[in-house]
């Protein structure tokens, strides 16, 4: 199986070339007069493996019509399934991809990305904020960088100032007090609930755990099932509880989860991010980027589109989606943004949020963490 | 009239299903080995290592956790299934027995519920059933307090989501068989002086047995697999093996780990509808001998 597969591979059939060989084929039907087939629209095919927003339209739209090519997109709905999918060979099929920073990072060592050189890029790097220019740290190996960082926002206690003070959710005490007992909604987001909890047990996540702080992330994890009134994956549910003050705080979500309440006007919905504790930054940084997958047949085009991503008028459009609003890197956007928008992104607290957070990365025990989760939630019950 | 059924031995029977069986052969057995085979493998760094070894089914073995779930799941399909059973006893019967005359307009409507899009009916009762939700505010409206009841985020939530969307299931099955139940018997149980109770525990109930079994093994089955109503109505605090098996997959990228688990659950499956069709042989032998 794994040699028939490699064997096609080797023949470089795979969907990329399948799209290639559709839209040549359409091009000959609708040459030849064929009927019933949509003549092809585009000299070139690319497929986008991106999360929700970046596929909108007025984002596509614009790159496909100047270009005259097609994107068809894949959209993931969460980036460990994402790269599982690229590393079990799906990046033959794709072209470029947009995930989370960690992951986008770790498809260079991994050879599903190709390295982008920093000077190809110096126009795009030059528009962004000081702390996202290159050579960008998160998302370099070996001196080489695997993508450009798209979007950003913190992690952090989303809480409704209706019914608590910001000043309650200077740290993740509340998540622990009995007066919160089934009042706190924990996010079902993979490991973003446990990175909080681990910094509030005084342990950094993201260096190697042994076993003893291991133990304390179940015991702090345990203690906060004991509050947990839900744990939810949908943000619809996360939102409506926030709203109605079922859940008063919700845990392992941030900017992600609040912009999109604001836009509508809830001011009164905030994301912040905890005090620093005993030295230890509470708040978590979280980043998705844009990277070329390797062996794509349109390099030059695959590099336009993560330049398109990340110029200051995609960049407010990708900022500004349905679903969610985000920040982005880019600087130039920043003026291009109106004052409401800058409230919604709660862009005067961005870098207070900056200072007291942690850079999210792949933690090296995810793994047994992510066990631990799931151990002590069939526990809880 | 004789039986006219064919062996399975019969060749012409054979061939007449030949095209079924290679593709159920093909889309189920070979996906069923590759999970098997995939077991059997090991991850590193979120990558399959073909590497042809037991660690996952250690790993399986020795977590007291996965077990818990399992357990969790076989106690909310038994008590699915018992629930959905109670429910549809009656229905069916008042369907068949005393509603002849609204019968397909109640069928008709049970259909449409069947095949509403089971994330919207789930989604439903979330903002039905909330603190803040339509329950609780015509509660309000007669004079209880705000947020008179929490029923939401709990395993009752999710039994309330399973039952409510498994139900159709015993209802058409338990209905088939006493739609078939010759009525001269039920007669003669009354001529011979049974009450209405005694008839429908002595002769109905007996024979609707094939129905209630096909459909209690349905439900269970169905209920094995379940997630959307642990997930959304019982809000995730107490997982169930599909959600189990979503989050070793998805979140932990295990996919060695995933597959093990997913092989219990089909085990667990084919334990049950092997039990059920046993002691279905068992009591249709025993109404043979009597």
């Amino acid at each position: 199986m794994k040699k028939l597969m490699n064997g096609m591979a080797g023949m470089g059939v795979d969907r990329r070339t399948v799209l290639k060989g559709g839209t040549a084929a359409a091009a000959t039907a609708a040459f030849g007069g064929g009927f019933g087939m949509r003549p092809a629209s585009a000299a070139t095919s690319m497929r986008y493996m991106c999360w929700e927003g970046y596929d909108k339209e007025s984002i596509i739209g614009p790159f496909e019509k100047a270009n005259d090519a097609e994107l068809s997109i894949d959209l993931i709905t969460d980036s460990a399934g994402g790269f599982a999918k690229l590393a079990a060979g799906g990046y033959r099929d794709f072209d470029v991809v947009s995930s989370d920073s960690p992951w986008i990072a770790r498809m260079g060592p991994a050879g599903i990305c190709e390295y982008l050189d920093d000077e190809e890029f110096a126009d795009a790097y030059a528009s962004f904020y000081p702390q996202f220019r290159a050579p960008f740290a998160p998302l370099q190996f070996e001196g080489k960088a695997t993508g450009l960082p798209t979007r950003w926002g913190w992690v952090g206690p989303t809480v409704n100032t209706k019914f608590d003070k910001l000043e309650t959710w200077s740290s993740y005490d509340p998540c622990f007090d009995p007066a919160y007992k089934d009042k706190i909604c924990v996010l079902d987001w993979g490991d973003w609930p446990i990175m909080p909890m681990a910094l509030h047990a005084g342990i950094n996540p993201y260096k190697e755990l042994d076993d003893a702080e291991l133990k304390e992330i179940r015991k702090v994890l345990r203690a906060l099932f004991k509050n947990t009134r839900a744990l939810v994956g949908d943000l619809s549910v996360a939102q409506k509880g926030l709203m109605d003050g079922s859940f008063r705080a919700l845990i392992g979500g941030g900017t992600y989860c609040t912009s999109a309440l604001r836009k509508d006007g809830n001011d009164h919905i905030m994301s912040i991010v905890p005090e620093p504790k005993d030295g230890l930054n509470q708040g978590i940084i979280w980043m998705e980027a844009t990277g070329v997958l390797k062996g794509t047949d349109n390099p030059d085009l695959a590099k336009d589109l993560v330049r398109h991503m990340v110029s200051p008028e995609v960049s407010v459009d990708l900022a500004w989606t349905e679903a969610t609003c985000n920040l982005v890197p880019s600087q130039d956007a920043e003026d291009l943004f109106s004052d409401e928008q800058k409230s919604v992104l709660q862009m005067d607290y961005m870098w207070e949020a900056w200072d007291k957070s942690q850079f999210h990365d792949i933690a090296p025990n995810v793994d047994e963490m992510l066990a631990i989760f799931q151990e002590e939630l069939a526990a809880a019950n | 009239m004789a039986d006219q059924r064919k062996s399975w031995r019969d060749r012409g029977l054979m061939l007449a299903t030949l095209p079924v069986s290679a593709l159920m052969l093909f889309f189920f057995l070979v996906p069923l080995g590759l999970t098997a085979a995939l077991s059997f493998q090991s991850t590193k760094y979120y990558r399959v290592v073909w590497s042809w070894d037991t660690g996952t089914w250690i790993d399986v073995f020795t977590h007291g956790h996965y077990w818990s779930i399992m357990l969790q799941t076989i106690t909310m399909a038994l008590a699915c299934v018992a629930l959905c059973i109670i429910i549809s006893l009656p229905v069916a019967y008042a369907l068949v027995n005393r509603m002849r005359s609204v019968e397909n307009h109640v069928k008709v409507l049970i259909v449409f519920a069947f095949l509403t899009d089971a994330v919207l009916k789930t989604f439903g009762w979330v903002l039905f059933l909330d603190r803040t939700g339509v329950m609780n505010g015509m509660l309000e409206t007669i004079g209880f307090g705000p947020a008179a009841t929490d029923i939401l985020f709990n395993p009752g939530a999710t039994l309330l989501g399973m039952v409510y969307n498994l139900l159709p299931y015993t209802i058409f099955t338990i209905y088939l068989s006493l739609a078939r139940i010759d009525r001269d018997l039920v007669l003669a149980a009354y001529d011979a002086g049974a009450s209405r109770l005694r008839t429908f525990w002595e002769v109905t109930l007996p024979l609707s047995r094939p129905g209630v079994i096909a459909g209690g093994v349905l439900v269970f089955v169905l209920s094995l697999g379940v997630f959307l109503e642990s997930k959304v109505m019982g809000g995730g605090t107490s997982p169930m093996a599909a959600e189990l098996i979503r989050q070793t997959f998805e979140t932990r990228v295990n996919w060695p780990l995933g597959a093990a688990l997913t092989l219990v659950v089909i085990a667990i499956g084919v334990l049950t509808l092997g039990g059920a069709g046993a002691l279905f042989l068992h009591l249709n032998s025993r109404k043979g001998t009597a």
